[in-house]
């Protein structure tokens, strides 16, 4: 059926045939070769240093004072000859996969049912999004111990049902983790999703349906499996992201006995002073193969990406499905999603910011409320400086990194020569532990000719590099799904690869672009393991600032601080967004 | 008589000619740091808390000084110093932690200079090598929700923490020098290693929980009920929580340990007499006066810490004072025997 509706797949055989269709030596000729080499550069500026000094690290000891010692392979050998070396790997596989499944399916399928749909709480999904992905990490993390944890108010409901004189949830348990850190990612899965199935072709999902397809078979045979490179791309992402994730197993797990891959790495780089980054070195480079394998059976698998152009050509708006009475289910999914997403953590954040110290949940609790922490955090001109200042910091870098990133996936995607070397580029920083990353900088700005250590460019640069992957990622899936006949066109018509970018690709690709961007404006805003080590006093993000008070354990104020941040965030990343989609809009009807 | 008497105005002249009225800072040394202008702070306090109050007094009393602080743990806080010097572009002129400065010592990265307001304070809390000088202390004791724990059933004595009843319902952080860590340490410090060891064998049988945070949040659970004890929170958290109405409370079960906090001044300061300028002020009076005020139990011995009761000698208990240098050398080990045992 899919085959059936290719588009001139020929184009797709392999760039290099296509091209030297139209001369005869296309090397002289692909006008893309020059740019091509330019972002190899400048993506290689930016991610083999810190590459180098990750595998340098990774090979030696490390000495007292904190300096690189003799040559090693320690490290090595005592990632794979821990004890628990079987045991621990069988728990990162079902967290990593739990968790991709668990983001997948609640991101995805609210971004479906808010995209495909008419339903009316589309709205509350992208508020549920932007929010949580503006919370701070340990805020978030903390709210949802709060809930599930032994004296919080699931326990206690599940008690008074049962009976049951102790806690029946066990939140520090595999299940626990997964769900946790499955909604810290259903936001990512949403966005990113959203933006595929926005400019997806509805043609085929209406044909299966004339063929007399009940909705849940189109979306089997038709949706779902036109979507699998989008649904794939993520699921990479996310499977690499939790197999690296170093907080919630340690948050979380440990408390319970339940030990991860991660969970001994990230103890060594607290247990001295300064770090020894060796072993949580080496362990990045394994899940730097890892990951590469994974890329490369991924690429692989949409290597005959024509399959998956849905926006060709003809006109491509998708029409929204009509459920019908099947589309309350969809919106009490969505719904469900906001409350699970959004209001359940932010209630929680909510009750502990009114308390004078941290409390559990109760009638009783309501006696002792207070503003006394907004109070406090709104008469801190100290914070509020610090506000823009990271909206600079994040800003820039989401800019930096979606500018380098649509150009190397729109050359990538489109097989140009070498250009499968910028994605393999563009994905390296995604092990990167913030920390080592942080010392790579650190010293690599220490080394810049000019005074760039400390400043807020610093912070620009950095996270530009830690978050290329997720921009590579927004902008790949984006462009995976516009037809080259397109380009082709234009290029028929007389436009130059610029004008043909300008006009066609980045208009056609905009709902990822914009994701991309919000995505990395939010979470580069609550960075913290990096952004401690760069942190001068000239330049400090929030975050920085809420993991002080995190360590302090001023935790009421750190909730109240927290959810005007994040409001913050909302309303800047809201208006950003409607702007870019009003310009956007009125652009494409040009 | 009359000659001590003689004497002590003698030397209380001096004093004043040395160091100006109410042992102020040298004048050369305020003139000196004026020039400068600045003062950078590497710090592992926290900033709302104690660092903005203390730089706005600096300020007050040094008016043409700005201070400038840069706020982390103390392994990062080591490790930016570390690079920066390494780099020749050391921007920190002091530095502070329990356990930032060892590693920078080792270094060669401190100056050996102490301010004159040292002499007030004994020979455990200050360097006989002159490379840091205490501002606060810290004292870890348990912690307890007293509405889970009733006054007389609350433990006394290590072996009472070993009851049954209490498997499963006491915490620790993993944080090495303020947590399990610090606890195994003074555990083994105060019985010995044998018998050290052989009652954190048993200890373990209690399935002591690990929580990845610092003791503070440990104890912030305590307080919402998730469990009934945690060990080696610091004691003062304890009353400030009990102050605004929390269900809390802190046991004196000896050993008490007490990692102190110190701070160093940096041998290649980009600006040194406002640096030693700041040093004094830290561990003058007028500055710890300041850390007593802002809930920090303050280390110049005389100065009362909010709650008096805090401090060992009012409080009535005994502590042992940890040092940056015996926490360096010991904590791998004492992190290995609680991986070993409770992990």
């Amino acid at each position: 059926m899919l085959t059936s509706t290719q588009h001139g797949s020929e184009s797709d055989a392999g760039a290099p045939a296509h091209v030297a269709g139209r001369s005869t030596s296309w090397r002289a000729a692909d006008p893309t070769l020059v740019p091509v080499a330019v972002l190899a550069l400048i993506l290689a500026a930016m991610v083999v240093p810190p590459l180098l000094s990750l595998v340098q690290g990774s090979l030696r000891l490390t000495t007292s004072t904190g300096d690189l010692g003799d040559f090693t392979l320690d490290h090595y050998r005592r990632i794979l000859t821990d004890r628990q070396f079987f045991q621990s790997l069988a728990n990162s596989v079902v967290f990593s996969i739990g968790t991709a499944v668990l983001a997948i399916g609640t991101g995805g399928v609210v971004a479906w049912f808010v995209v495909r749909t008419s339903t009316p709480f589309r709205s509350l999904a992208y508020l549920s999004a932007i929010v949580s992905l503006g919370t701070p990490y340990i805020l978030y993390v903390s709210a949802w111990l709060f809930l599930l944890g032994r004296s919080g108010p699931l326990n206690a409901v599940l008690m008074a049902v049962t009976g049951s004189p102790v806690p029946v949830f066990n939140v520090y348990s595999l299940a626990g983790m997964i769900i946790i850190e499955g909604f810290l990612w259903s936001p990512l899965a949403f966005l990113l999703l959203s933006a595929v199935f926005r400019s997806a072709n509805a043609d085929y999902e209406e044909a299966a349906r004339m063929s007399g397809a009940g909705v849940l078979r189109t979306l089997t045979h038709v949706s779902l499996r036109m979507m699998l490179p989008a649904l794939l791309a993520v699921a990479v992402l996310i499977v690499v992201r939790s197999l690296e994730a170093f907080e919630v197993p340690t948050l979380v797990g440990l408390p319970g006995g339940v030990k991860l891959m991660t969970t001994e790495i990230y103890l060594d780089t607290k247990k001295n002073v300064p770090p020894d980054l060796g072993y949580a070195s080496a362990f990045s480079v394994v899940l730097l193969l890892l990951a590469a394998i994974l890329l490369y059976f991924y690429s692989r698998l949409v290597r005959n990406a024509a399959r998956f152009h849905t926006v060709t050509g003809r006109g491509y708006w998708p029409r929204p499905f009509e459920l019908g009475r099947l589309r309350y289910l969809g919106d009490a999914f969505v719904l469900l999603n906001f409350l699970l997403v959004l209001v359940v953590p932010s209630f929680a954040l909510l009750w502990l910011s009114l308390m004078p110290f941290s409390q559990a949940i109760s009638l009783n609790g309501l006696k002792a409320l207070t503003l006394e922490n907004y109070d406090l955090v709104f008469h801190s001109a100290f914070y509020l400086d610090l506000v823009w200042k990271t909206w600079v910091m994040s800003a820039g870098a989401a800019t930096l990194v979606m500018t380098v990133t649509v150009l190397s996936a729109w050359l990538a995607v489109r097989r140009r020569p070498g250009a499968f070397l910028l994605d393999q580029l563009a994905t390296v920083p995604l092990v990167f532990p913030g920390i080592v990353l942080g010392v790579a900088m650190i010293q690599l700005f220490l080394a810049a000719p000019f005074p760039i250590y400390g400043t807020v460019l610093a912070f620009v640069v950095a996270f530009a590099i830690r978050y290329l992957p997720y921009g590579m990622r927004y902008a790949s899936s984006g462009i995976l799904q516009v037809h080259p006949e397109l380009e082709e066109a234009a290029g028929v018509a007389g436009g130059s690869l610029p004008r043909t970018l300008r006009r066609i690709v980045i208009p056609l690709t905009r709902p990822a672009i914009l994701s991309g961007w919000l995505f990395i404006f939010l979470v580069a805003a609550r960075d913290v393991s990096l952004a401690v080590m760069l942190a001068s006093p000239s330049a400090e993000p929030v975050a920085v600032a809420m993991f002080d008070l995190w360590g302090n354990g001023q935790g009421t104020e750190l909730a109240a601080f927290g959810l005007v941040w994040s409001a913050m965030m909302a309303v800047a990343a809201g208006g950003l967004y409607a702007v870019a989609r009003q310009v956007g809009a009125s652009g494409f009807g040009a | 008589m009359r000659l001590a008497g003689l004497v002590a105005t003698a030397v209380l002249a001096w004093c004043l000619l040395l160091q100006g009225p109410c042992g102020a800072a040298d004048a050369t040394l305020i003139a000196a740091a004026k020039r400068e202008g600045r003062v950078v702070w590497y710090t592992t306090l926290i900033v709302n808390q104690a660092v903005r109050p203390l730089a706005k007094a600096f300020e007050q009393k040094y008016p043409g000084i700005e201070v400038r602080y840069s706020r982390a743990d103390s392994g990062p806080t080591a490790l930016k110093i570390l690079n920066e010097a390494r780099a020749a572009r050391l921007q920190a002129d002091v530095c502070d932690g329990n356990g930032t400065v060892p590693p920078l010592v080792r270094a060669g990265l401190v100056a050996a200079w102490l301010p004159p307001t040292a002499a007030s304070y004994p020979g455990e809390l200050k360097d006989p090598n002159e490379h840091w000088i205490s501002t606060n202390l810290y004292f870890l004791t348990p912690g307890i929700n007293t509405g889970l724990v009733p006054r007389d059933d609350a433990p006394r004595t290590l072996q009472d923490l070993l009851d049954p009843k209490w498997r499963g319902r006491i915490a620790w952080s993993n944080n090495p020098t303020a947590g399990a860590g610090t606890f195994v340490g003074t555990v083994l410090r105060r019985l010995g290693e044998e018998a050290g060891l052989a009652y954190l064998r048993a200890l373990a049988k209690q399935r002591i929980v690990s929580v990845d945070a610092t003791s503070r949040a440990v104890l912030d659970q305590v307080i919402t009920g998730e469990y009934a004890i945690a060990l080696d929170i610091f004691n003062h958290h304890a009353v400030l929580s009990a102050a605004k109405g929390a269900p809390v409370d802190w046991l004196k079960l000896e050993p008490v340990a007490a990692p102190i906090q110190v701070a160093s001044l940096l041998k290649d300061a980009p600006h040194p007499n406002a640096g030693k300028l700041l040093l004094e002020f830290l561990t003058s009076e007028e500055g710890q006066r300041i850390f007593a005020s802002v809930d920090y139990i303050p280390a110049m011995p005389g100065i009362a810490a909010k709650v008096p009761a805090l401090k060992p000698d009012p409080g009535g208990f005994t502590a042992d004072i940890l040092p940056p240098e015996v926490l360096a050398q010991n904590t791998d080990r004492w992190m290995n025997i609680v991986k070993e045992l409770f992990q």
